[in-house]
């Protein structure tokens, strides 16, 4: 009881990091459509070790935040977060959470599926669609899994993950 | 078969997920709703990181600004020593020409807060709110042209709806052929650049090629002469009534770090913005 205590303690200090570095290290990055999605992170690390109902509401908290952060469309965020949370938790049957590798893939791939609904679920018409889905959610993808790979090599075994892959 | 424990846990996981599932479409459909619910996340759990924010970006656009303020004072230094006898001379011109006092409008200025998600750039979020004086229907401008309007003001934030909004409108002008308009986000699926349309204008008008377009000052929310865009050619889509021509943005949102947001245009005569050389 006492290691799942302390195994939870330390998973939730590592989202408490991410989400602080949202804030304050985020803005510091520049070019915000490609800089990595710290939240992000956060929700997919606690999804992919979690059931899938918390992650689902997970998702919708950090959905609802977003939305309230830049309203262009209240409820388009929520939406895709949920989703996403959700389906990163139901795969866990599917894949090895504790591998580095598919951690970034998964966290990669929830990225560029959040950025889809949520430009869809929010009237894409007015933008330019197929650049913001294959241009700059791949590139935010891409340098989300990048900062998440690195942030779990830095924190592999609070998380237990196994690097040989 | 799963055992009973586990079928439980996961029919509650799957009623978890419709309910959030149908809360984010609730607030999809009810967008009053939505908002709501967003103001009252914003103005409550969110403080303490949005300051944190606001912090991480003032001080990451302090060092660019303390440079540029430099420059300015520098040319700003250079510059005085001939504005005792450029302000007698444009006094007498504006006299020459009947032409009132130049329109001043106070402002304030603030940092935008961006976020991640993939609407970034629709509407903004500013560093400053009620408290600052700012108002509904304020204009935000940058650097470069116009913005948008704050769509939403919280004691110590606003939200600002910019130009890539699908609700965005303003009235404009057409300089140089003196055509009116109104100027919306194109409806565009295919390009990297998010663009602008000039809708409205008379079938019998023609606005050319590198045109710019400015805010006209008619609905008094926004002033006149603010930049909107260039135009850059003529959209397909012609109703019979009207033209429609495809604007370059003169300002990007999602590039915008700081912006100024225009107080009191309420409380200005809109005579005035007609009288005035600062109609287009």
């Amino acid at each position: 009881m006492m290691a799942i205590r302390g195994e939870r303690g330390r998973l939730w200090s590592v989202l408490a990091l991410l989400v602080v570095l949202q804030f304050a290290l985020r803005p510091r990055l520049g070019m915000p459509s490609v800089a990595p999605d710290f939240l992000m992170v956060a929700l997919l690390l606690f999804a992919i070790r979690s059931r899938p109902g918390a992650a689902a509401v997970a998702g919708f908290l950090v959905g609802l935040a977003g939305d309230a952060m830049a309203p262009a469309r209240v409820g388009a965020g929520a939406l895709a977060h949920t989703v996403v949370g959700y389906l990163a938790a139901w795969g866990r049957a599917v894949f090895f959470p504790d591998n580095l590798f598919v951690n970034g893939l998964v966290i990669a791939l929830g990225v560029w599926l959040r950025n889809a609904i949520q430009l869809l679920a929010s009237g894409a018409g007015t933008g330019s669609l197929p650049s913001q889905l294959f241009v700059w959610a791949p590139l935010q993808a891409l340098t989300t899994a990048l900062t998440a790979t690195l942030v779990l090599m830095l924190f592999q075994r609070w998380l237990d993950i196994r690097i040989e892959g | 078969m799963p055992p009973r424990s586990d079928r439980t846990l996961s029919r509650r996981d799957t009623a978890l997920f419709a309910v959030c599932v149908l809360l984010s479409a609730l607030m999809l459909v009810r967008p009053a709703w939505g908002d709501a619910a967003a103001g009252t996340v914003r103005r409550s759990v969110l403080v303490p990181f949005l300051w944190i924010q606001g912090w991480s970006e003032a001080s990451r656009t302090s060092r660019a600004s303390f440079d540029a303020l430099r420059a300015q004072r520098d040319s700003a230094s250079y510059a005085a020593q001939f504005l005792p006898a450029l302000r007698s001379e444009n006094q007498r011109l504006r006299g020459l020409l009947s032409l009132g006092a130049r329109l001043t409008i106070p402002y304030r200025a603030a940092e935008v807060l961006h976020q991640s998600g993939p609407t970034d750039g629709r509407t903004l979020l500013l560093s400053i709110g009620r408290r600052q004086g700012v108002r509904e229907f304020s204009p935000v401008i940058g650097p470069d042209g116009l913005l948008g309007v704050v769509r939403t003001v919280d004691p110590e934030r606003s939200v600002a709806l910019t130009w890539a909004h699908p609700e965005f409108r303003a009235s404009a002008f057409a300089l140089s052929v003196g055509v009116f308009g109104v100027v919306r986000a194109a409806v565009q699926v295919t390009g990297s650049n998010q663009l602008l349309q000039l809708r409205g204008v008379a079938i019998r008008d023609s606005v050319p090629n590198g045109t710019l377009v400015v805010t006209s000052g008619l609905g008094g929310v926004y002033p006149p002469g603010i930049p909107v865009g260039t135009v850059v050619g003529q959209a397909q889509e012609e109703t019979g009534w009207e033209r429609i021509y495809v604007l370059h943005p003169a300002a990007s949102p999602e590039a915008a770090t700081q912006v100024l947001v225009l107080l009191g245009m309420t409380d200005t005569s809109l005579a005035r913005l007609f009288t005035g050389d600062s109609a287009p």
